[in-house]
């Protein structure tokens, strides 16, 4: 199972004001497009787990400097993208370079364990998940 | 008779038969390969030249969907290419996930192969099963299904005409492989600067420069667009929620007929704009330099399975697939040299075989308690299929090192009549040129040397285009058809849609069956297509659940490696023909422009899972090692 879609579900349930919860799991240059068409966001707040040589489970909260690679690789990661692959790091560059992420973009990850395929998650991000969403709610406050 | 190789004859009534007298049929002898660094005479010959001789490896291959390396020899002072490998360097894997499960959960998990192209699997895995089952969908089921398809064509041939492929004829590349060429095409005036605008073909070329060119951006937005077509019925892009056995489980009413309608007009502009584009800029390479024609070059061996079924001729059974066939709006066909040697999906269907010489696979043929042997002597007709035919074939994974001459993809070769054959969105234009009796004649009108497309008027006027089938078939080719495939994907579309209004007009709305899980033994196959070509999926079921589920993309056809014969894929084929024609002063300075426009022109997708079960445990990213590291032979590279 994936860690952000599973987040996000269960975000949702909690309905906090002023707070909007999307699995964007879906197309980092449409989401892109739809960032661009609503209203600008104060803040936005990216969440998964991601591949990083870290201790399995390990949770890191960050803000994103907005740095982004040069233009070749832009371009790879917009290919990358388009052609199916979704990572939070082709959608911070992908949002990055075409537009629609506001000044502050905070990011919680999570080191995975096993990153192969099948129901649920390891042991070691079953116990780290209270954890990952409460990294979430902090980097919602002001 | 439409086979040169294989052992078929056809009797008095057409049907297939094994010629008599030919013992063992489908066995063959191994051509042995001696690749260049493997043999020490050919080798030092080519060294003593001075090091224009160079081995140079693609790994990855950028700006194609999955995982793609390719090795090539050069000799830059010849401008010739010596050696080609094509290596698929991720297992995919579906084939091994799928055993053992309902046959619905197919429809879902395949879908997760490509990122692009996933609404595809899922209908061609549908069709396997309607097969499977004996259901077919209400015509607005197939209606729904058509429009699936075109929209998903009409996000990928944008994508990959301008972000993928495109970006090798921008200003940044010309300029820097060929400024010869960049300096020319400043004064080139381009000819159909009435439809696109642009006044030089500079013009055009700075525009395509990716994330800043106006044409890569407006490529972006146009892939939006149908994919707001598609979310429609399907619910979601690239996965669809919605394709079931037996049609469409989503409903559709009059408001959705119009948002997909508002749409796909949009498209005709940008079709008659895109075909303009790559005309212009395909006949000023072609007149700077004839050799561009070179380029990719390989024989004309098309195959294609046809796609968007007649709503009203589909049935699903493999007993009339012949006719269903023949009706779809792009029909069947397999192209031998240039000439359409049959259009009967069965004969297409038998004449398929897979082999695993040169890929990480066992052969299941060769028993091993494990094999499969020969399990189908024929398909449900009675027609001889081989004992490498999809049906029978079991996907053996069989990770080794790589080696040039032996074992070097993950991609096996798929062969029709032991022939490598090519397919994309062009084999369906192909096919359609070619074919007598058309039925579908209100946009569109075979020559048989080409395509007449009737386009609407929309912002831009009603327009007579023409695709003509080329003299010589190459990369540029291969990007100008897939320019008029927008069109072509297009204006079915539009036609589906009128069918849909009129089926709702007359309250004939349902879009599915219903349908039960057989437990008895039942087989299958899907014939469709995917953006880039041919796509089938060959599935046996037993006892309710998959017993065998086979796969074969567009990308394994093209991005083969050499069967046993020694013949080698196709894109393997087409690099080993382009001539280097690139501005280089030193052996350094080469960037391979004109082999990476040949790869891209087949707009490879290399569907990628890296996931394999191995009994209890999960292998997670089994990389093959990189084109550079080949076995460990103490070459530097």
């Amino acid at each position: 199972m994936s860690v952000g879609p599973w987040v996000a579900d269960q975000l949702a349930k909690a309905r906090a004001s002023g707070v909007e919860v999307e699995d964007v799991s879906y197309h980092p240059v449409g989401f892109s497009q739809n960032l661009q068409e609503r209203e600008p966001y104060e803040r936005v707040v990216l969440v998964g787990s991601v591949e990083r040589r870290r201790a399995p489970g390990t949770v890191e909260a960050y803000r994103w400097d907005g740095e982004l690679p040069g233009r070749d690789e832009i371009q790879e990661r917009v290919s990358e993208a388009v052609t199916g692959v979704i990572s939070l790091d082709n959608t911070l560059i992908v949002c990055g370079a075409l537009g629609g992420l506001p000044d502050e973009v905070r990011v919680v990850e999570v080191e995975p364990e096993d990153q192969g395929w099948g129901d649920g998650f390891s042991r070691t991000i079953e116990e780290r998940l209270p954890e990952v969403l409460e990294a979430v709610w902090s980097s919602t406050r002001p | 008779m439409c086979f040169k190789n294989l052992p078929i004859e056809f009797d008095e009534q057409g049907n297939a038969r094994l010629k008599e007298g030919v013992a063992n049929p489908y066995s063959y002898e191994v051509t042995e390969v001696t690749p260049i660094e493997q043999d020490e005479e050919k080798l030092k010959e080519l060294l003593s030249r001075n090091g224009h001789i160079r081995r140079v490896d693609f790994d990855p291959v950028t700006r194609v969907a999955g995982a793609l390396a390719f090795h090539t020899v050069v000799d830059l002072e010849n401008r010739r290419v010596l050696e080609t490998d094509s290596m698929a360097t991720l297992f995919r894997g579906y084939e091994v996930i799928l055993k053992g499960r309902d046959p619905r959960d197919a429809i879902f998990i395949s879908s997760r192969a490509c990122g692009v192209c996933g609404g595809v699997h899922s209908t061609t895995s549908a069709l396997a099963l309607e097969m499977a089952f004996g259901i077919h969908p209400p015509p607005m089921g197939i209606v729904a299904r058509n429009l699936l398809l075109s929209l998903e064509y009409l996000y990928d041939h944008p994508l990959h005409l301008f972000l993928l492929a495109g970006p090798d004829f921008s200003e940044p590349a010309v300029r820097e492989t060929n400024p010869e060429l960049w300096e020319r095409a400043q004064h080139a005036t381009a000819p159909s600067k009435a439809t696109h605008g642009y006044g030089t073909i500079a013009e055009l070329m700075t525009d395509m420069t990716p994330l800043t060119g106006k044409l890569y951006a407006e490529a972006l937005h146009m892939t939006r667009v149908a994919r707001e077509a598609y979310v429609l019925i399907g619910g979601k892009y690239p996965h669809p929620q919605t394709i079931v056995p037996g049609g469409i489980s989503a409903t559709i009413d009059v408001s959705d007929f119009n948002e997909i309608h508002l749409r796909i007009i949009k498209f005709f502009d940008y079709g008659q704009k895109v075909v303009a584009i790559w005309n212009d800029l395909v006949e000023f390479f072609y007149e700077a330099n004839p050799q561009y024609r070179d380029v990719g070059r390989r024989p004309k061996r098309l195959i294609e399975p046809g796609q968007w079924d007649d709503p009203f001729a589909y049935d699903g059974t493999y007993e009339n697939a012949d006719t269903w066939g023949r009706a779809r709006w792009a029909p069947p066909g397999v192209i031998v040299d240039g000439e359409l040697v049959t259009t009967k999906l069965t004969q297409l269907n038998i004449g398929v075989e897979e082999f695993v010489e040169h890929s990480f696979y066992e052969d299941w043929t060769a028993g091993n308690g494990n094999g499969n042997g020969h399990r189908f002597e024929t398909d449900p007709l009675g027609n001889p299929l081989s004992p490498y035919h999809p049906w029978n074939k079991e996907t053996i994974p069989k990770p080794s090192g790589t080696n040039w001459k032996e074992k070097y993809s993950w991609s096996t070769s798929p062969r029709w009549d032991r022939m490598a054959m090519e397919t994309g969105a062009y084999s369906r234009i192909w096919a359609n040129a070619l074919a007598n009796d058309y039925s579908h004649l209100n946009h569109f009108e075979p020559t048989g040397d080409g395509l007449k497309f009737n386009v609407p008027g929309s912002s831009l006027p009603a327009a007579e285009h023409e695709w003509k089938i080329p003299e010589v078939w190459g990369a540029f080719e291969r990007n100008r058809g897939r320019a008029y495939c927008i069109l072509y994907s297009a204006l079915i579309a539009y036609e589906n849609l009128l069918i849909g209004l009129d089926l709702m007009k007359k309250g004939d709305t349902t879009t599915s069956v219903p349908h039960e899980v057989p437990k008895d033994f039942r087989i299958g196959a899907g014939f469709w297509g995917a953006g880039r070509g041919y796509l089938t999926h060959h599935c046996v079921i037993d006892d309710g659940v998959i017993e065998n589920y086979q796969i074969v993309t567009p990308s394994t056809w093209m991005a083969s490696p050499k069967d046993p014969f020694g013949n080698p894929g196709p894109y393997e084929e087409a690099v080993a023909a382009t001539p280097l024609l690139e501005n280089y002063e030193r052996p350094e300075d080469f960037k391979g422009i004109d082999v990476l426009r040949t790869i891209r022109s087949f707009d490879p997708c290399m569907p990628c899972t890296t996931h394999i079960h191995t009994d209890s445990r999960v292998i997670s990213r089994e990389v093959i090692t990189c084109a550079c590291g080949v076995d460990d032979d103490g070459h530097e590279h």
